[in-house]
């Protein structure tokens, strides 16, 4: 078996603050696969976007605190992006792993055309012959379906958000990455937006064999676009499991409280409900398991000890939860959702 | 009985060659206790319609009824009970409460105006409000700055704050859609008993198709595109067997938390991917140049009415309504 592209082995962050460090990510593992897809769900202030910011070095504010991030190139040659000296860091962004943010107008600069920005990011690595980039650019901008004579005389503000995001999709891909972080690509964009910007990431993935690193709070996004899913809270991975697993089987409680949270427009709306209660500051985290005062599985045991990830049902699904079991008793293994079943 | 009506309601923004028609010759009425919601994409004119629902903005042409009477063409007194009757509950809950005023004073102020002089019994209701938004302990929570409180949270002092007056009718626009996913259901809950329970009509304005099925599964949801209401229906019939080609699209391409449902969707493909922009609006149906059900010398000549189908909703298609079917199953996207 080829190394996975990237593994990520007990990666912590902490916030510095008045009162103490705010643990925003703690020992998380994962690895991804060539071309495999793996989307990281959560509330907000799960840890979701400090993790995707570690990955690529651009933490500023947060310290990586221990955990390695070891990425293995097309050769075969691995690396720990941690202990990358600034340069080859830099060297390492765009040419081997692209980011792209949400809200796509915050992604460029505003005084410059398309056609800049193109050229901005393709000398900041290395590529000086203009026509080779305009080439690049136009076979790009077609391969995410825009008019590349027009859009690349645009400034950021002529084009919809639908087209800057597709913009930010096509200069992420500039240098051929092998890997591609995409922290929330579809929010904030309008239904059909949405589901042009998904069937494109779909295509392009297949056609140019990138892997891909979803952050979403958007449980749809992951239940269209990923292989597996990671399920984090208060900064831990609490669930890892496939896609059909974490959105038919989860084990976990606080994936179940997700997926019960949204309400689907086809199918049976089923027992919807929120969770109660609120994620936990992350200064001063609740004894044992970080989600048991939320939890409506709670007993004794969960408030004395954090769990450890321990497998379940398969080898490759695994929960942090010791409940786990009874959860399985309440969502069963049938292939449907999860709220349908709990009505 | 009919309370809120907005009555063949056109919107324009800007004069000469800039003006746009943010909303045009929108009828819509709401029930006592009803929960109706209003959905569309961006540019569709959902916010100007809940803004002159809430008599925040004054129709350019049509009316707006309460309870029968014309809210603009009326005496001073009528419009002073309309304010009072129908509040508006904002998108931002970080911007709509005042940092400087903790709960208690936001809560109290519309109380001590409208309700009582004794502020005894203005603290006493505002605290009984509390309870009914769940914002528990009450007196705790009502000494609490914004800055103190989550995103829910405030939604919620916003909403009880709303409930000061003791409104006929909320106007919540986008009220759900900056809290997090965890917890809208159950801001949407509170919404929906405020209609069911007290019979204060609710209008829920929003672009995420699931909420207003969620919010909407006992009433009616109504799709606007680019400032005209194209559909208008039982909310299960709307979801289902939607009668108009753009709602038809929009069921066809939203995507669902469910893998399986989700990757087999039946997809609606539209003729043209970008959506016309509100000033250069296209002749007849505004939908026509996206829609695969376009027929030429009627649907770019002619502006469709909206009109009655079989079961419970009106369309705006021509062709919907010549074939009396709904538009999903014209497209086989059922």
């Amino acid at each position: 078996m080829t190394a996975p592209v990237l593994a990520v082995d007990d990666l912590s962050v902490e916030y510095p603050t008045r009162r103490g460090p705010a643990r925003a990510v703690r020992e998380v593992s994962f690895t991804v696969s060539r071309g495999e897809t793996l989307a990281i769900i959560g509330e907000s202030g799960s840890g979701k976007t400090t993790l995707a910011v570690a990955l690529i070095g651009l933490s500023r504010a947060a310290h990586v605190t221990s955990g390695r991030i070891l990425y293995t190139a097309a050769d075969g040659s691995t690396e720990d992006v941690r202990t990358m000296e600034p340069d080859e860091l830099r060297r390492w962004r765009w040419r081997e792993c692209a980011m792209v943010f949400q809200a796509a107008l915050n992604s460029f600069n505003p005084v410059l055309t398309i056609w800049d920005q193109f050229l901005d990011t393709a000398r900041a690595h290395g590529m000086r012959d203009a026509r080779q980039v305009r080439d690049r650019a136009r076979e790009l901008l077609d391969l995410v379906h825009l008019d590349a004579g027009r859009v690349l005389r645009a400034y950021p503000h002529e084009l919809s958000g639908g087209m800057r995001q597709r913009v930010c999709i096509a200069v992420a891909l500039l240098l051929r990455p092998q890997l591609v972080i995409f922290d929330e690509p579809t929010t904030a964009l309008d239904i059909l937006t949405q589901r042009a910007i998904i069937d494109l990431l779909r295509d392009l993935r297949a056609k140019l064999g990138f892997a891909t690193i979803f952050i979403s709070h958007d449980l749809s996004l992951a239940a269209e676009l990923a292989d597996r899913v990671l399920t984090m809270y208060a900064g831990r991975a609490v669930e890892r499991a496939s896609v059909s697993d974490l959105f038919y089987r989860p084990r976990h409680p606080y994936s179940v409280g997700l997926l019960r949270a949204v309400p689907r427009v086809s199918g049976a709306l089923g027992s919807v409900a929120s969770i109660p209660g609120s994620p936990p500051d992350l200064v001063r985290l609740p004894h044992g398991c970080t989600y048991h005062p939320r939890c409506p599985l709670v007993i004794d045991a969960c408030k004395r000890e954090e769990p450890a990830l321990i497998p379940v049902d398969t080898p490759e699904h695994d929960a942090r939860c010791i409940r786990w079991k009874a959860v399985a008793e309440l969502v069963g293994t049938e292939r449907r959702a999860v709220a349908e079943k709990l009505a | 009985m009919t309370l809120l009506a907005l009555e063949r309601a056109t919107r324009r923004f800007g004069t000469g060659a800039a003006a746009i028609t943010a909303v045009d010759d929108v009828s819509l009425a709401v029930d006592r206790g009803e929960a109706l919601c209003i959905v569309g994409e961006s540019g569709c004119g959902k916010t100007t319609t809940g803004k002159m629902l809430a008599g925040l903005l004054r129709p350019s042409a049509g009316r707006l009824l309460f309870e029968g009477q014309d809210v603009w063409g009326g005496p001073r007194e009528l419009f002073a009970r309309f304010r009072r009757s129908v509040q508006l509950v904002h998108q931002d809950p970080y911007a709509s409460l005042n940092p400087t005023r903790t709960v208690l004073q936001t809560l109290e102020t519309p109380i001590l105006r409208h309700r009582t002089r004794d502020r005894r019994v203005a603290r006493a209701t505002a605290l009984e409000l509390l309870e009914m938004v769940g914002l528990t302990p009450a007196p705790d929570m009502a000494a609490k700055y914004p800055h103190q409180l989550s995103g829910g949270q405030r939604q919620r002092v916003a909403i009880a704050r709303a409930l000061t007056v003791e409104p006929r009718a909320i106007v919540a626009d986008e009220a759900v859609s900056m809290v997090d996913v965890s917890i809208r259901i159950s801001l949407l809950d509170l919404l929906h008993g405020l209609a069911t329970e007290f019979g204060v009509a609710t209008v829920l304005i929003t672009h995420d198709l699931a909420v207003a099925r969620y919010f909407g599964r006992e009433g009616r949801v109504a799709v606007m595109y680019l400032g005209r209401v194209v559909e208008l229906a039982a909310t299960e019939a709307l979801v289902e067997d939607p009668a108009h080609p753009y709602t038809a699209a929009l069921v066809g391409a939203v995507p669902e938390a469910d893998p399986e449902i989700t990757r087999g969707k039946t997809r609606v493909k539209l003729r043209s991917a970008e959506a016309p922009s509100l000033s250069a609006l296209p002749s007849g149906c505004s939908f026509h140049p996206r829609c695969p059900l376009m027929e030429p010398g009627l649907c770019d000549v002619q502006v469709p009415e909206l009109l009655p189908l079989p079961g419970t909703r009106d369309v705006a298609c021509h062709v919907a309504v010549r074939e009396r079917t709904p538009a999903a199953e014209l497209l086989g996207a059922r």
